[in-house]
Formats: structure tokens, C-alpha cells, sequence
């Protein structure tokens, strides 16, 4: 238990790192979304100033992150100059739209890579491992990029899917199936690509972690027991590649996120990516911010959660934290 | 040694890849910057042996492309019109290496141009854009990934052999740059500097940012090889002798990280030229009119050039047998210096 | 066999002499509490110059952590050790720097003790690299002269460690030690990784080495039998303390404590069956 909230402690620790270090990086930039606007002629340079005390951009920073970190803890998230209205509720909507991608791309990834490894770990070595070997060197060698940008160009040279997007202009207006069936659509080439992106690495390292739990002697023994493959394979070997299995989750989350923000782009899935990228040449100071630490709040989650399931699954570290 | 044939294999198989995006000047039938605004989006053109009348040519040759009729941009070939092929052309000058001025390129035609790639919107030569392009891209995934692995070196070895808080502080940074999503935290800090720079400047910007970004998690291999060499007895055996700190570094400790740097030198340079593809390919990278293989695929955000000039996808796809002369380099290195395990592989390394 | 007693006047004052001896080590656990390892308890003794001092115990008693400590590789908690006279445990790093050369270790494994990327040459020019005390010309002249001295041809400058054999990689261990003419030579377990004839044949160097150059030898075994052999004096040791101290003799006929009775139980004897031998 002490190992869970320990390993909850550093997580906060991560985010507020973060949120600091994003901070500090905006005083690199040169120039911010007022200089912008002071050159505008059609506003009052009154009105300027005005906005910029509202915002208390001329504060110095230790006192604006003070004042952010404040208004965070209300349930604030600060103030977008470039959509003139407060950043939480623009994040959190385009977040789940992220999510929806995130999440459905992780589970059809591990929902492929995890049986494909584990097939492959089994006949290390043959004809179909080899098969699954060059298929997946194959995709390891395609740039996220040029399967982003592939896809797009399938659906346009063949119209089964929609060009990228969330929703047909007519989305309003269907049944409740009908939006099911149209943000389906939506999602089968941006998940497509993501999931394609992340699978060749997966796969090869569940391959190896299998692959290496197999061969120990503790394994053989339990064969010559007599307990049936499937039991083996996933009551015991599983449970003994849980390790790095699960720290390949919490690395496979990253990637991911990654992922997804080329793939959002690259598609107009509007989520966090997009966003992101408009603030950002916007200077569209608390967005970024905003979005920046979301989405190291989602890596950061996902990676508590593998240490939780870790917890779970391996009793070694169940034994160190209550022995401490 | 089986090992060692795969590792020259592929290390020949980068360098004449490499040789060619060097020599892109020779290779290349064009300048990249030339533009020829009478021909905008021209599709590839076609080589041929035998011609519309069945003969037979010794010289591959290509047709001419005109207008279709009624349409404005759909070209076809003009089997009135036969552009042979000439070898050795001369043709727009070029700095050989950097050095030499030439202006012999590897194939040209008289009169009308060869564009076996297909033009942009300017008319410029595709292929010769992709082979200049790749020059940039390359180079940066290159420096960038020597950055990140200068950075990741001296921090490690700092963590590693000083230990106590030193090592505490240096790894808590280090969680802290590998929390963010990689691609994310990269954005942030290109976009934060300036955005519209000079080529070069924006060139050298790119690596910096690159080489910033990825320097946790080689610095974490290199803390873990520092402290297991530190309490090799031969490292002890040197303090017995009086050995400083930085003698030991330079002579015992980091020498046995080379490994680890090599290998991930080799995993590292592909994900870099992605990297700076990416960037370029949002616009947040090298700049018109300087070809790098991103900018070269910037265009296809629009939804008419997806639809109709399907070739200006092909750039993407330039990245490919670099990627495979890469992976196939790391999977040979790994296994070259450390032949004795089986499948060792930990997340962030390819292969 | 030397004792304290039969040497006489000539040179009764010890060359090392340990007083009240610690060493801890902490450890911060994850979950925060502070683990604490006492490797080294009040130990005490001194050694006559010339002589071998045998530090015997099982693995885990802490022996290898005075040795480290003897050699000024590591700084003890508390205590004082004295090296002929002067106190050298509590010295400055740089002090601890200028006796080391005069305490030499060598090491018990020697692929581990020497640098598998360096050739023979390169390992033995080391101490006087580091102690500034040879050009380029006289590296080699150094170096075959050290390893005349241990027994092995000159032949072999230009090889790497993995090219010779266990014997000969420690007699180049013990002889890249010799380099710097230390004054006491401490051996962690260096002939516990070895070959039983080779055992002998070191043991043997070792022993002519100390009665050609007079040089004073701690050695720390797990090996009763191969201390029975090699020392004047055996002290045994557990978890971290000296249980029992004297003349080797003395210890392993009349063993007064009880870790010193196991010690000897776990030596094989061969029982003499003389007709066995000959019907």
C-alpha cells in the first residue's frame, strides 16, 4: 500500500514538475498574443493595457504561476485570449474527443499485439514467427507520417471513409445509431493509423519478454507436470512477463499520446493536438499550458495505473513495500 | 563471425544511401529551387523502352505530357513527343560535396524537362527536391541524435559515478522531460522560439530543440552502465594506484559505455529525421524555399492536392530505406557487442 | 612460522595496527525508513612487518569490507587504523590517495580486477602512469622486469587478459600490485577463483615474493586450510567481528570459539590409510 500512495507521490511530483517547467518555457517565447494585438490599429492601445493588467501579464512569474496554480484548484484553468473564454472547458471537450483516439487505439493494439506476440513467442524461431517478424519490420520502417498521410490519401482516392474529421455535417441530424455509425467511420483511419504505428514495437517486445519467460526452467517443470498450454501459457508465463510487460504499457501510453497528436493533425480530429498547435503559434498562453499538462497528466495516469497493476501482479513488490 | 558480415552488410547498405543524398547534386537532374511555373503539379513521367509503334530503343526515353482535353489539369503522355534520356548531362551547377563546382549530372534531357517524380505547385522537380531534401533531414536526425547523446553522456556519467543528490536531482529531471509526450514537449519548445528564422538559423534551431527534447532516456542507459563500472575491481584497483576522478571516467568508465552509445546512436538518428520531418511538415521546421523531406509533404494538408496530385505523396515514403538500413544497423549492432542474450530489449530501444 | 614473540628486536613495531574498527552502511529504501548495515565491529589488530595475517570467515562476515578499508578504498565510520605509525583514517581524500600506492589489494577475480580492453602492457604501465614515474621507453623495461618477477614470459605484453589463463591473469594482478613496491600487499580471496595446482603454485610465488622482498601480507580467505598454509597469524572473523586472533598454530589446534570449530569441521581430510596405499 505504502508502494501505491509512494508511487501516487511521484506523480503529483511529475505533474507539478511539469506544469513549473511549462511555465518557465513561456518566457522564452519572444513576443506573446498582446504584441499582436497592439499592432492592430483598430484597437485602443487603452483596451490593451487593460486586457494585459486583466491578465496580470505584467507580473512577474513566480506571482502568475502562483495565481494559476490558485485558480487550478477552483476548478480554473486560466483564460484563452485567442477563443475569449475561459481554457477548461475547451480543453476538457477537446481531451475526450483525444481519448476517445487514445483509448480505443491502446486497446485494439494491446487487443492484437498481446495474442500476436504471445503465438510468436511460442514458436520462436519457425515459419510463422518469421512471417510475423518480417510483417512487423515491414511497418517498423514506415514513417507515422507517411501512414498518417497514406491513409488520408486512401480515403480520398477510394471514398469508403470520410476525410478526416470527427463528424459529417449532417451528424445532428441522425438517429442514434446513425451517430454511432458515422463517428465509427470517423475513427477507423486516425485509430488505424495509430494503432499501426505503435503495433510493430509491441509486438516485438511482448515477443521478447515471452519469448525469454518461456525458456526458464521453472516453465518446463510446470510442463512436465502435465498443466495443459493454455493454463501455461497464460496462468503461469504471463503472470512471470507481467514485469516488463507492464512497464511496456506505461511506455506504449506515451507513444501513443504522441501519436495521436500527428494523427489529430494530420486528420482534423479535433482534439488536444490540433488545439495545441494553433495556441502554440497563437501564443495562446494558458492553452498551452493547459494542454501540455493534460496530456502529461494522461501519460502520467496511464503510468500509475501499470504501476498499480504491477502492484497486483507481482507479489515480489507487494512483499518490498510491506517488509519496509 | 556471422555477426560481424551483417554489420559490415548494413553499414555499406547506409553508406552508399547516405553517398547519394551527399552526392544529391550528381544525382539530381535539376536545381530544386528552379521553378517553372508553366508546368504546376505535372505527374510522374513514365520511362520506356518500346515505343507507341512497338520499336525497340536502346536509350530509355519519356513522352512529353499534355493537357487532357476539357480539363485544366490531368495531363497524359504526348506519344508525339519523345524525350530520350542522356546520361552524364550537363546541366544547372551544383557544389560537389561542398566544394567542387560541377555541372555533369547523372541523367538530363535536351529541350524539355524529365521530371520522373512529377513537379509541385511551382513546377519544381520533385526527385531532385526529394534527393536535396534529404540532405537537411538526414543531417538533422544525425546532429540531433549526437546532441541528445552528448547531453544523455554527461549527464549520466555525472548521475552515475557522483551519486547522492546529485544522481537524485539529474534523474527526477530527467522523469520529468520523459513524462511529457515526447512529440509534445518538442512542439512546445520549437514553437516557443522564434518562428519565422532564416533557414539556417531554423536549421540549427531544430537540432537544439531535437537534441533537448531526447536526452532522458539515454542518459538513463548511461547512469546504468556508469554504476556497474564503477565497482569493477579494475576501477578500484585504479584508485589503489591514485587514480583522479576524471582519469577514471575518461580511462575505465566511459569507454565501457560505448556500447550503449553506439547502439542507441543507431536507434535514436531514424525517430530524429522523423522528428524534424514532422516539424517541417507543420511549418514549424526548415522553411521555404529549402527543400527537407517534411516541408516537401506540407502541402498535402490541402484537400485538392490529396485528391487530384496523388504523387506529391511519395516523398513519404523516401524515409524507408533509411528506416530499414537503420534497423537493420541497430538489430546487427546489438548483436555484435552483445551476442550472449538471447532477446534483450527494453522499451525505447527498436529492434 | 613468525610470531610476535620469535622475531626479536629487529622490527617489533607493527606496520598496521587496527583500533575499534566500524563501518556502516546506510541505505534510504523506497518507502522512505533507513536500513542500516553494520559491516565492521570493533575490530583490533596489528601485523608485524613480514609477516601474513590470515582474516578468516565465512562469506557475508564483513572481510571484504576491511580489506577495503585497510586499503584506503573506502572511509571507515569510526575506529582508527595506523600505517606504520601514522593514523590514515581520517585522512582527506587526497591524503588517503598518497598512502594507497604503499597499501596494495589485489583482487579475488582477476577478469574483473583487469580491464578486458587493455593488453598486459597497458595494465602494468598503469600505476606508474597514474604515479608519473615513467616515460614511454621505460614502460615496457618496467614492465617485463615485473612480470620476470611473477613468473611469466615477456612474451605476452601485447595480449589481452581474456587470452591467458586464470593462473596467469592473477600472477599479472598480483604483479601490476608489486608495481608500485607497496609495503603491505593485501589479497581478497586471490586464489579462491583459482585452479587447485595453480592455488599452490601462486601461493608458492607469494610466498618467495615475501621472503625475497620482505613484504608484509594481509590475506583474507574463506579457506582455513589454504590460511593453515600461508599464515603466522589467523584471525577468524563473524558478522563483522574478530572472534578469535593468534599464532596459526595456536588457533587451529586449540580453536577457542565456536565459528573458529566450524571453520576447521568444513575442512576435508583425507583419512591416511596406509595399506591402502599399497594393497
Amino acid at each position: 500500500m505504502r508502494y501505491l500512495l509512494g508511487r501516487a507521490a511521484h506523480a503529483l511530483f511529475l505533474v507539478v514538475g511539469v506544469s513549473i517547467l511549462t511555465f518557465l518555457f513561456t518566457t522564452l517565447a519572444p513576443g506573446n498574443y498582446f504584441d499582436e494585438m497592439r499592432m492592430n490599429p483598430q484597437i485602443a492601445p487603452e483596451t490593451v493595457a487593460a486586457l494585459r493588467a486583466q491578465y496580470q501579464i505584467d507580473r512577474p512569474l513566480p506571482v502568475r504561476y502562483a495565481s494559476w496554480l490558485n485558480s487550478v484548484v477552483h476548478g480554473q484553468m486560466g483564460y484563452s485570449f485567442a477563443y475569449n473564454s475561459p481554457v477548461a472547458p475547451i480543453l476538457l471537450m477537446r481531451a475526450r474527443n483525444t481519448l476517445l483516439l487514445a483509448i480505443t487505439a491502446t486497446l485494439l493494439a494491446w487487443g492484437i499485439a498481446l495474442p500476436l506476440g504471445i503465438w510468436s513467442a511460442e514458436r520462436l524461431g519457425r515459419l510463422p514467427d518469421r512471417l510475423v517478424s518480417w510483417a512487423t519490420a515491414a511497418l517498423l520502417v514506415i514513417p507515422d507520417l507517411a501512414l498518417a498521410l497514406g491513409f488520408l490519401v486512401i480515403a480520398v482516392r477510394t471514398g469508403w471513409f470520410p476525410v478526416g474529421g470527427m463528424s459529417s455535417l449532417d451528424f445532428d441530424s441522425l438517429t442514434l445509431s446513425g451517430k454511432f455509425r458515422d463517428l465509427a467511420l470517423h475513427m477507423v483511419l486516425p485509430v488505424a493509423a495509430l494503432v499501426l504505428s505503435a503495433l510493430p514495437l509491441l509486438i516485438r517486445h511482448v515477443r521478447a519478454a515471452v519469448a525469454e519467460v518461456l525458456d526458464a526452467p521453472f516453465l518446463l517443470a510446470a510442463r512436465g507436470h502435465g498443466i495443459p498450454r493454455r493454463v501455461l501459457v497464460y496462468r503461469y508465463a504471463l503472470r512471470a512477463a507481467a514485469n516488463p510487460l507492464i512497464s511496456l504499457f506505461g511506455f506504449s501510453i506515451g507513444t501513443l499520446l504522441s501519436g495521436s497528436l500527428l494523427v489529430e493533425v494530420v486528420m482534423s480530429w479535433p482534439g488536444l493536438g490540433p488545439l495545441l498547435l494553433e495556441s502554440i503559434l497563437a501564443r495562446d498562453l494558458y492553452v498551452v499550458i493547459g494542454g501540455v499538462l493534460l496530456s502529461t497528466l494522461f501519460l502520467v495516469t496511464g503510468n500509475f495505473i501499470a504501476d498499480i497493476l504491477l502492484y497486483w501482479a507481482d507479489p515480489r513488490i507487494r512483499r518490498e513495500s510491506t517488509a519496509a | 563471425m556471422r555477426s560481424r558480415r551483417a554489420l559490415v552488410k548494413w553499414l555499406v547498405i547506409l553508406g552508399v544511401l547516405h553517398a547519394i543524398i551527399v552526392c544529391a547534386g550528381f544525382f539530381a537532374p535539376y536545381d530544386p529551387i528552379e521553378q517553372d511555373r508553366k508546368n504546376p503539379y505535372l505527374p510522374p513521367m513514365q520511362l520506356h523502352l518500346l515505343d507507341a509503334g512497338g520499336h525497340f530503343h536502346l536509350r530509355p526515353f519519356a513522352y512529353g505530357l499534355k493537357l487532357r482535353e476539357e480539363t485544366f489539369d490531368q495531363y497524359e503522355q504526348d506519344t508525339g513527343q519523345t524525350i530520350p534520356l542522356k546520361f552524364f548531362q550537363s546541366g544547372a551547377v551544383y557544389r560537389l560535396l561542398g566544394f567542387f563546382h560541377s555541372r555533369i549530372h547523372l541523367f538530363g534531357a535536351d529541350g524539355a524537362r524529365v521530371c520522373l517524380l512529377g513537379t509541385d505547385a511551382y513546377g519544381r522537380d520533385q526527385l531532385s527536391r526529394l534527393l536535396y531534401g534529404g540532405r537537411i533531414s538526414l543531417l538533422a536526425g544525425i546532429l540531433g541524435a549526437g546532441c541528445s547523446l552528448f547531453i544523455g553522456l554527461c549527464v549520466g556519467a555525472a548521475a552515475g559515478y557522483f551519486g547522492g543528490w546529485r544522481d537524485a536531482a539529474l534523474m527526477r529531471a530527467a522523469e520529468l522531460f520523459l513524462a511529457l509526450p515526447w512529440l509534445y514537449l518538442l512542439f512546445a519548445l520549437r514553437a516557443f522560439l522564434p518562428l519565422s528564422v532564416s533557414p539556417l538559423k531554423a536549421f540549427f534551431l531544430i537540432v537544439a530543440v531535437i537534441g533537448v527534447v531526447g536526452w532522458a532516456r539515454p542518459a538513463r542507459l548511461v547512469r546504468g552502465v556508469v554504476l556497474s563500472a564503477k565497482e569493477r575491481d579494475f576501477v578500484r584497483a585504479a584508485r589503489g594506484f591514485g587514480a583522479p576522478d576524471g582519469y577514471l571516467l575518461r580511462r575505465h568508465i566511459l569507454p565501457e559505455t560505448s556500447s550503449v552509445l553506439l547502439t542507441q546512436a543507431a536507434i535514436l538518428t531514424p525517430q530524429y529525421v522523423l522528428a524534424e520531418m514532422t516539424l517541417s511538415f507543420l511549418g514549424l521546421g526548415v522553411p521555404e524555399p529549402v527543400p527537407s523531406w517534411g516541408n516537401l509533404l506540407s502541402n498535402l494538408q490541402q484537400y485538392s492536392v490529396l485528391v487530384s496530385y496523388w504523387w506529391m505523396y511519395l516523398p513519404a515514403l523516401a524515409m524507408v530505406p533509411f528506416f530499414v538500413g537503420y534497423l537493420g544497423l541497430a538489430s546487427s549492432l546489438q548483436e555484435w557487442l552483445e551476442p550472449y542474450k538471447i532477446e534483450r530489449r527494453s522499451p525505447g530501444s527498436l529492434a | 612460522m613468525k610470531t610476535e614473540a620469535s622475531i626479536g628486536g629487529q622490527a617489533c613495531r607493527p606496520i598496521l595496527k587496527v583500533e575499534r574498527l566500524e563501518k556502516r552502511y546506510t541505505r534510504q529504501s523506497l518507502s522512505g525508513t533507513r536500513e542500516e548495515l553494520v559491516a565492521l565491529r570493533g575490530i583490533e589488530f596489528s601485523i608485524l612487518p613480514g609477516t601474513t595475517l590470515a582474516v578468516v570467515g565465512e562469506s557475508g562476515s564483513g572481510k571484504s569490507t576491511l580489506a577495503l578499508c585497510l586499503a584506503c578504498l573506502e572511509q571507515p565510520t569510526s575506529g582508527r587504523i595506523w600505517f606504520e605509525g601514522r593514523d590514515i583514517s581520517q585522512l582527506a581524500e587526497s591524503g588517503r590517495r598518497e598512502i594507497r600506492p604503499q597499501i596494495q589489494l589485489v583482487f579475488q577475480d582477476p577478469a574483473n580486477s583487469l580491464n578486458p580492453r587493455w593488453d598486459v602492457l597497458e595494465i602494468l604501465s598503469e600505476p606508474f602512469v597514474l604515479q608519473k614515474r615513467t616515460t614511454i621507453k621505460g614502460m615496457k623495461q618496467r614492465a617485463v622486469s615485473l612480470l620476470e618477477r611473477v613468473g611469466l614470459s615477456s612474451g605476452i605484453v601485447a595480449r589481452l587478459p581474456q587470452e591467458l589463463s586464470g593462473g596467469q591473469r592473477q600472477r599479472l594482478a598480483i604483479a601490476r600490485a608489486l608495481a608500485l613496491e607497496p609495503k603491505l600487499l593485501i589479497l581478497d580471496e586471490a586464489l579462491s577463483a583459482l585452479d587447485c595446482s595453480v592455488q599452490a603454485q601462486i601461493a608458492n610465488l607469494l610466498m618467495d615474493l615475501q621472503d625475497s622482498l620482505g613484504m608484509t601480507y594481509l590475506f583474507v580467505t574463506h579457506d582455513l586450510a589454504m590460511a593453515a598454509h600461508l599464515a603466522d597469524e589467523i584471525a577468524v572473523m563473524n558478522c563483522g567481528r574478530i572472534v578469535e586472533r593468534g599464532p596459526a598454530e595456536e588457533v587451529l589446534r586449540v580453536p577457542k570459539h565456536e565459528s573458529t570449530r566450524e571453520l576447521l569441521a568444513a575442512v576435508p581430510r583425507i583419512p591416511r590409510t596406509p595399506n591402502s596405499v599399497t594393497g
